[in-house]
């Protein structure tokens, strides 16, 4: 194999190295940090590939089911969830035209497979239990059939199985298996978790946003720098001796690291990306993180400490050819170099196999013994062991493979309803055949025909409904006019809206509709008080405006209350975290204020509710609420020079305290006026007024020279500063034309451009839970993972500024004068809406309110009781009023591990009129995005709903799906032992990798799927012609439907019928009833 | 013949009797499981019926009513199959001869523990490797131990009073007569491991209560260092295995070191040393016993190292091997604590350097039974085994370990009847003789 050119330039190398490590970091999903968690795709890279060898790369890679066990859809199958005429159809394209004669039964090949599905023929069989079964009808047949099998199941000689399992070996290493893992699982060694385990605590240190009392020194050198820096002075890290001086002695460019520890281990420039997927894939976790940190370029902690998955795998090669070396050289005499431990598997077969066994823990004891004394005494004695074991166990091996083919015959024949004595009258060349028919459909590959066969039967239960549902809704008329809704009211797509859009239309004259939650408002977001922006939008898109909330203006009198009470808060905040992580204080803090916390503590676990209603009111007392609005408008440039100055005198009021310990009240306004002119233009002598001003404050002219000096370099205030801090300001707010296009792309999207009821609510969604880490993966995704609120009070504003309904008059979006537009946002957690920007509602709206604010608590109450009988822990059926008890009381449980559990359970998208699924109960699965293709003749619509909402939908799906079928691997594991690490993610225990994805208290329900794993089906109402042209033009849509990442199927607008978009990129008609199509 | 003289030779009867009679049932290994757990129930009653004439051994009858019940959870725990058949006669065979060396005072005890060590170095033949060499280290230290057996019957007082020691020695592992033992409890086939681990101990123990006061003061301290070094090693080897019937062992043999000791130094034995031994003993069972469920489910052959995550799935399973391993560990309320503590107030403590080997030898036994048990019930499950919890008999087996130890730390001593001094309680020290 070729290795490295060392004549190629070390720039170009450099360069092809990069492009490699973003080529194998594909099989690892960015990791987005948990305080705005993302639904994505952990395979989301891997989409370009077709969804079956996607998943097996994850498990190649990852070590990841992309399938439940094969027992759960059983189960399934049992229950009547899965039918048996869709495991034949999905079975369909596996099945060969063979049959063979069973006394007089004829058995079909695809009889077999179905039995090997329905039956787990092809499960492990070696299952020492049942040997101890004494009791077993059928021991003597199976002992019987096993003797007949004698003569056709023949097994190859142990060398040759010793050849094959070494050349098995040599293919797999570095293509699925590092050299660490081979070391592990041939010299018994544990370098792999060795590795890790110092990984994740330089990852741990470098990558904390604050978490940590004590912080990593030298961070801004780096990852790579700072772990370089601080590793030679550690002794001996993992066992490798002489480690100072080998640290010391590596380059300074982490990606020439790099390239040396690749040539040191001899890795082919052919395996490359793939053994750095590899290395990569060990701790999928961490490296995701750092992976999403290194594309996060204005992020505020990468831009001080800067990381990317370079530098990651520079410091980890560097472990690896160390270890391995050591291991290498230390048990077998050879280099820790591919190339060597290649020859060694071919050379020393025999001995390897043996190693590999014992490793494995397949030997017999003795034996396993032996291999351990013969590895200790480093004794040439292995090929009489081999010998031996021929003699010895393979012939015991080969006795219970040929039992346990018998018994796979006795259950075939149990299942086909033949008697299994039949068997033993049929050729053993026939008995071959069926056993080689079994053996040919591993386990393995039952998966994706369970899969078929699962989304079938929903599929097709919920297209027929769909399908009754258009012939019953009312027909397409062109500007029909309906008697106007009370209100109408827009919820995000999310599936928890579904049964509350349900029930507030069962209330009376409501009308609702379904968008992405963050309703077209791009923003980022900073709420009032706070210093961190939140990005209010979905993971693959970028906003270009940002919104502040800010306080009424006639409120200004309470602000010094407010602002130093909060103050005062956040003061005894930090002052009672500093004094718990002091090294000396605890100890006191115990004994003096800790009986204090006895009164959270039991208030929290044994009267939740009660103690949360006094800590809100507590907290209003002390800091009242204050009423705010948002920078909706842009400023105008006197308005930006205005509050650029403000701030600024804000930071000389600042410096002056800092610096000479003048209190702000001591200062003029006219001082710090006449200091920041001067540190914005002033060259020269000062003026007299300043020299007279900072005389009385007792500045001398050197020291008021030296201080100006001082606020243009620390405290920024300078030109280029302002210029920047200028455009900053000027991001903030949207032009009149922005808002424009705004609303009206947003009530066209959803389909809202006439008959406008009186009100129009924008209801945005949240959730609120007590010690929950994952709180924001119940929040909006659309969002960005944060609360929708400041998204729909952006839009209300939009749509009720009269310029902007004016200009949308003439775009042919006629708003009714009387029609207001109001924001709100349901707690998702305890179904009750909050209504926002009340005072802005006109007087003459006081009874649509009422009438409002009654409706949705009552659809709040019906949500509840509805979501109360999917809870595991509730076993009755529970009274409204008490449904909404129950809810209030998750929601504030510090214990509760499921405290929504509403958005598990994910299947389907549909894009289309209300009216299509407003009769059907859909149990809160579906993501609802309200469409009319006839507002959209250009079908500009359409294209941004399946490229921005479906995407978020899909990422939704396939976190709830692979979280599902490998909980470990690309979910996050159970709750119970999550521990909060770098305020950014989880890791179980106190070291572990960072969990990805969604917790198993989430997705399963004790030891079977709460959320049914299915790929998403997106049901357009639009006709084929358009949303081909779609596919066609956007690679995104063709890797989801082509690559059967998602189902599509097209619901033809005029003429009702069904039809699903097949792989080849053709329409089949589905028949109603039965689903195919 | 007396009452005293009879009693033995029915307690020892009933068992073998039910050996014997358990091959009219040999060609149906369930009807011959369910009968052998018969004949150790009755073995107990008779225990407890006859309790009154018996002469009571130094220990009480704790051990005696042990026996039996040792007996019964070792059948209860092993699965039904025709390879286990001649196990389960062996075990009722061994219970006989275990209660007839303990209740005998004469030739008959003698000849009883002759034939028990011969039946031993026999079974092991039977069961040896080519590939275990060690094997041999067992066969020849139970033969050579048969040999002394002889010797200690029918030599004179000073060669029978040495033969006598080295009998001890190998019944009640003590460093180097260990290998015997350690091969045992690895080597022989079902029921019987969990059975000897209480059985030679205690019948070395026994033997050791007539023999200590005896010992000569210039036995003494070798005698205490090969116990402290027997603690040391024992724990050191077991920290070293991977394999739980070599672990057990290892770690049973530094806690019967520690009771080397307690005996050496106060030259008697107490009856919380038979407390001490029989919790040690019998807790150690408990754990070979949760061994054979998995050994059961996944081999005979089954490397440790493959098997993790059972608390998922066999909960049952995970907490009572939870409940065995902390008392394996010495924690209370279970019998190993308690009878070590009972040795610790009751016995002169001569050196604070001996205390301190004893501490570490425990405090490694925390380390390696709970990492033995941490492996089993933590970490990946691996679904490509069946698991299934435990069977009833499974469950009974251990759940009736853990609560004769919880017994043996809670119970008074008069349960046991350790307390208890019969009339007809003689020693039998008189019969050896150092001179």
């Amino acid at each position: 194999m070729e290795l490295t050119d060392n004549s190629v330039d070390i720039a170009t190398r450099r360069m092809e190295l990069r492009g490699e490590i973003s080529l194998a970091s594909a099989v690892i999903a960015q990791y987005w940090p948990m305080r705005t968690f993302v639904h994505h795709n952990p395979l989301h890279s891997l989409e370009y590939l077709p969804f079956e060898e996607a998943v097996r790369r994850g498990k190649r890679f990852l070590g990841g089911n992309g399938y439940l066990p094969s027992h759960l859809y059983r189960g399934y199958l049992g229950s009547g969830r899965i039918q048996l005429q869709h495991l034949d159809a999905a079975l369909t394209p596996l099945v060969h035209d063979k049959h063979l004669t069973i006394g007089s039964r004829r058995i079909s090949h695809s009889e077999v497979l179905r039995a090997c599905l329905t039956e787990g023929l092809c499960t492990p069989i070696e299952e020492p239990l049942d040997a101890q079964s004494y009791h077993d009808p059928y021991h003597q047949l199976v002992e019987s059939l096993a003797g007949r099998l004698a003569s056709a199941l023949t097994f190859p000689d142990v060398r040759d199985k010793v050849q094959a399992v070494a050349r098995q070996d040599q293919a797999a290493l570095g293509r699925s298996m590092t050299l660490p893992h081979w070391c592990d699982q041939t010299l018994d060694t544990q370098i792999v978790s060795q590795i890790n385990s110092d990984l994740i605590k330089w990852c741990e240190a470098f990558l904390d946003e604050g978490y940590a009392t004590w912080s990593m020194p030298g961070r801004e050198k780096g990852f790579y720098g700072s772990w370089k820096a601080l590793a030679a002075q550690e002794w001996s890290p993992c066992g490798i001796a002489d480690s100072r001086r080998k640290i010391s002695r590596l380059p300074d460019n982490p990606e020439d690291a790099v390239l040396e520890s690749l040539d040191a281990l001899a890795i082919p420039m052919q395996l490359r990306q793939d053994y750095l997927s590899l290395q990569l894939a060990a701790l999928p976790g961490w490296a995701g993180f750092i992976k999403w940190r290194a594309e996060q370029q204005e992020y505020v902690w990468q831009q001080a400490y800067p990381v990317d998955l370079v530098q990651y795998l520079a410091i980890r090669l560097w472990y690896v050819r160390e270890l391995v070396q050591k291991s290498c050289h230390e048990e077998l005499g050879i280099d820790g170099q591919y190339q060597a431990v290649t020859t060694y598997m071919q050379s020393q077969s025999g001995e390897y196999f043996l190693r590999r066994e014992r490793v494995a823990g397949r030997l017999p004891a003795a034996y396993a013994t032996e291999v351990d004394r013969l590895c200790r005494q480093k004794r040439n004695g292995w090929e009489g062991l081999i010998d031996r074991y021929r003699t010895d166990v393979v012939p015991r091996q080969e006795r219970a493979a040929r039992q346990g083919a018998a018994k796979r015959l006795g259950s075939l024949a149990l299942a086909l309803k033949i008697d299994p004595a039949a068997l033993l009258d049929s050729s053993p060349t026939d008995l071959k055949q069926l056993v080689d028919w079994i053996e040919a459909f591993p386990e393995s590959d039952h998966g994706p025909v369970w899969l078929k066969a699962f989304e079938a039967g929903y599929q097709e239960q919920l297209l027929g409904k769909l399908a009754r549902a258009w012939a019953k809704a009312p027909a397409l008329v062109e500007n029909q006019v309906f008697a106007r809704h009370h209100s109408q009211s827009v919820f995000c797509i999310d599936v928890r809206s579904e049964p509350f859009r349900r029930h507030l239309e069962s209330t009376g004259l409501n009308e609702t509709y379904g968008f992405a939650g963050f309703f077209a408002v791009l923003i980022r977001y900073r709420a009032w008080g706070k210093e961190q922006d939140t990005e209010q939008f979905p993971a693959i898109v970028r906003a270009k405006n940002e919104v502040h909330e800010i306080p009424r203006s006639y409120l200004e009198h309470m602000l010094p209350k407010h602002e130093s009470r909060t103050k005062m808060v956040h003061v005894g905040h930090t002052l009672l975290h500093d004094l718990k992580e002091n090294a000396v204080t605890p100890y006191v803090m115990v004994e003096s204020v800790g009986w204090f916390f006895s009164f959270q503590m039991f208030g929290k676990t044994l009267l939740p509710r009660l103690y949360h209603r006094w800590n809100a009111w507590t907290q209003r007392i002390f800091i009242p609420l204050i009423s705010t609005t948002l920078t909706v408008d842009k400023l105008t440039p006197a308005e930006t020079d205005e509050m650029l100055a403000a701030e600024q005198q804000i930071a000389v009021r600042k410096a002056l305290q800092e610096r000479t310990g003048l209190r702000r009240w001591q200062v003029p306004t006219e001082m710090a006026e006449a200091l920041r002119q001067r540190a914005l233009n002033g060259e020269g002598e000062p003026e007299p007024s300043l020299i007279e001003a900072a005389k009385n404050a007792g500045f001398s002219t050197e020291a008021l020279t030296t201080f100006v000096d001082t606020l243009r370099q620390r405290y920024e205030i300078n030109q280029r500063a302002a210029s920047r801090q200028k455009e900053w300001i000027a991001r903030t707010g949207f032009t009149l034309e922005e808002q424009i296009l705004t609303v009206s792309t947003a009530l066209r999207m959803m389909g809202l451009t006439r008959n406008f009821a009186r009100l129009v609510l924008l209801c945005g969604h949240g959730s609120s839970s007590d010690n929950n880490p994952f709180e924001s993966a119940l929040d909006c995704g659309a969002c960005g993972g944060n609360e929708g609120k400041p998204n729909a009070r952006v839009l209300a504003m939009m749509a009720n500024n009269w310029k902007v309904r004016e200009r949308l008059a003439q775009n042919g979006i006629e708003i009714p004068s009387d029609t207001h537009f109001l924001a709100g946002q349901v707690n998702t957690t305890t179904d009750d809406v909050q209504l926002f920007d009340l005072e802005d509602v006109p007087p003459t709206h006081r009874a649509d309110i009422a009438r409002l604010l009654e409706d949705l608590e009552e659809a709040g109450r019906l949500t509840s009781q509805e979501r109360c009988s999917r809870f595991p822990d509730v076993t009755a059926t529970l009274l409204a009023h008490k449904a909404v008890s129950h809810v209030l009381q998750r929601s504030v449980d510090w214990s509760q591990v499921r405290p929504e559990w509403g958005l598990s359970g994910n299947t389907v998208f549909i894009i289309g009129r209300r009216d299509l699924t407003k009769a059907l109960d859909l149990q809160g699965r579906i993501f609802l995005h309200s469409y009319d293709y006839r507002d959209d003749p250009s079908n500009g619509l359409l294209e941004v709903l399946l490229t921005a909402p479906q995407v978020v939908a899909q990422w939704i799906n396939m976190e709830h799906y692979f979280s599902t079928t490998d909980n470990e691997v690309y979910g996050s594991g159970t709750k119970i032992y999550h521990n909060v690490v770098g305020r950014f993610g989880v890791m179980s225990g106190p070291w572990s990798d960072l969990r990805l994805g969604l917790s198993t208290q989430t997705v399963m329900n004790g030891d079977v799927p709460y959320h049914e794993p299915m790929r998403l089906l997106t049901v357009v109402e639009a006709p084929r012609e358009r949303i081909k042209k779609l596919i066609a033009r956007h690679e995104v849509l063709k890797h989801y439907y082509h690559n059967e990442w998602v189902h599509l199927v097209a619901l033809e607008p005029e003429e009702g019928i069904l039809y699903r978009y097949r792989p080849t990129g053709e329409w089949a008609r589905i028949d109603e009833g039965t689903g195919a199509g | 013949m007396t009452g005293v003289m009879t009693t033995p030779l029915l307690l020892a009867a009933v068992p073998i009797m039910g050996a014997v009679l358990g091959f009219v049932v040999w060609s149906q290994p369930d009807k011959l499981k369910i009968w052998s757990v018969f004949v150790t129930v009755l073995s107990l009653l008779a225990v407890i019926g006859t309790s009154e004439q018996l002469t009571v051994p130094t220990g009480g009858l704790l051990l005696l009513y042990l026996f039996p019940l040792a007996a019964c959870v070792s059948l209860l725990g092993q699965p039904v199959h025709q390879e286990h058949r001649l196990a389960w006669v062996m075990t009722l065979l061994f219970l006989g001869l275990g209660l007839g060396v303990l209740t005998s005072q004469n030739v008959v005890g003698q000849i009883a523990l002759v034939v028990l060590l011969g039946l031993i170095t026999f079974i092991l033949y039977r069961h040896r490797n080519s590939l275990w060499s060690a094997s041999w280290w067992g066969i020849g230290t139970y033969g050579f131990g048969t040999l002394c057996a002889v010797l200690a019957t029918i030599a004179d007082p000073f060669v029978s009073s040495v033969a006598s020691l080295l009998v001890c020695a190998i019944l009640l592992p003590l460093v180097p007569f260990h290998g015997g033992y350690v091969i045992a409890l690895t080597r022989l086939p079902g029921s019987l491991p969990s059975f000897i681990v209480l059985l030679l101990p205690a019948i070395g123990l026994h033997g050791l209560a007539a023999l200590m006061p005896t010992v000569p003061d210039v036995m003494i301290l070798p005698l205490t260092i090969l116990a402290l070094v027997g603690a040391l090693y024992g724990a050191a080897k077991a920290l070293a295995q991977s394999r739980v019937p070599l672990l057990l062992a290892y770690s049973s043999l530094s806690f019967f070191s520690i009771l080397w000791w307690f005996v050496v130094i106060s030259q008697t034995v107490i009856p919380q040393t038979a407390v001490f031994l029989g919790a040690v003993a019998l807790v150690t069972s408990g754990l070979l016993l949760a061994w054979q469920v998995v050994r059961t489910r996944y081999g005979d052959d089954v490397d440790p190292r493959t098997i993790s995550g059972l608390a998922g799935t066999m909960p049952q399973f995970a907490v009572l091997l939870t409940l065995l391993a902390l008392a394996a560990m010495g924690m209370p309320p279970f019998g190993v604590f308690a009878g070590f503590m009972g040795m610790l107030f009751t016995s002169p403590l001569t050196s604070s350097a001996a205390l301190l080997i004893i501490v570490i030898a425990w405090l490694a036994a925390s380390w390696y039974i709970l990492d033995m048990a941490q492996r089993l019930l933590f970490g990946q499950q691996r679904s490509d085994l069946r698991h299934e919890d435990l069977r009833r008999s499974e469950f009974a087996s251990l759940l009736m370990v853990v609560l004769i130890a919880i017994a043996l730390g809670v119970a008074p001593d008069s349960l046991f009847g350790i307390e208890h001094q019969s009339p007809h309680i003689v020693t039998i020290m008189e019969s050896v003789s150092w001179n």
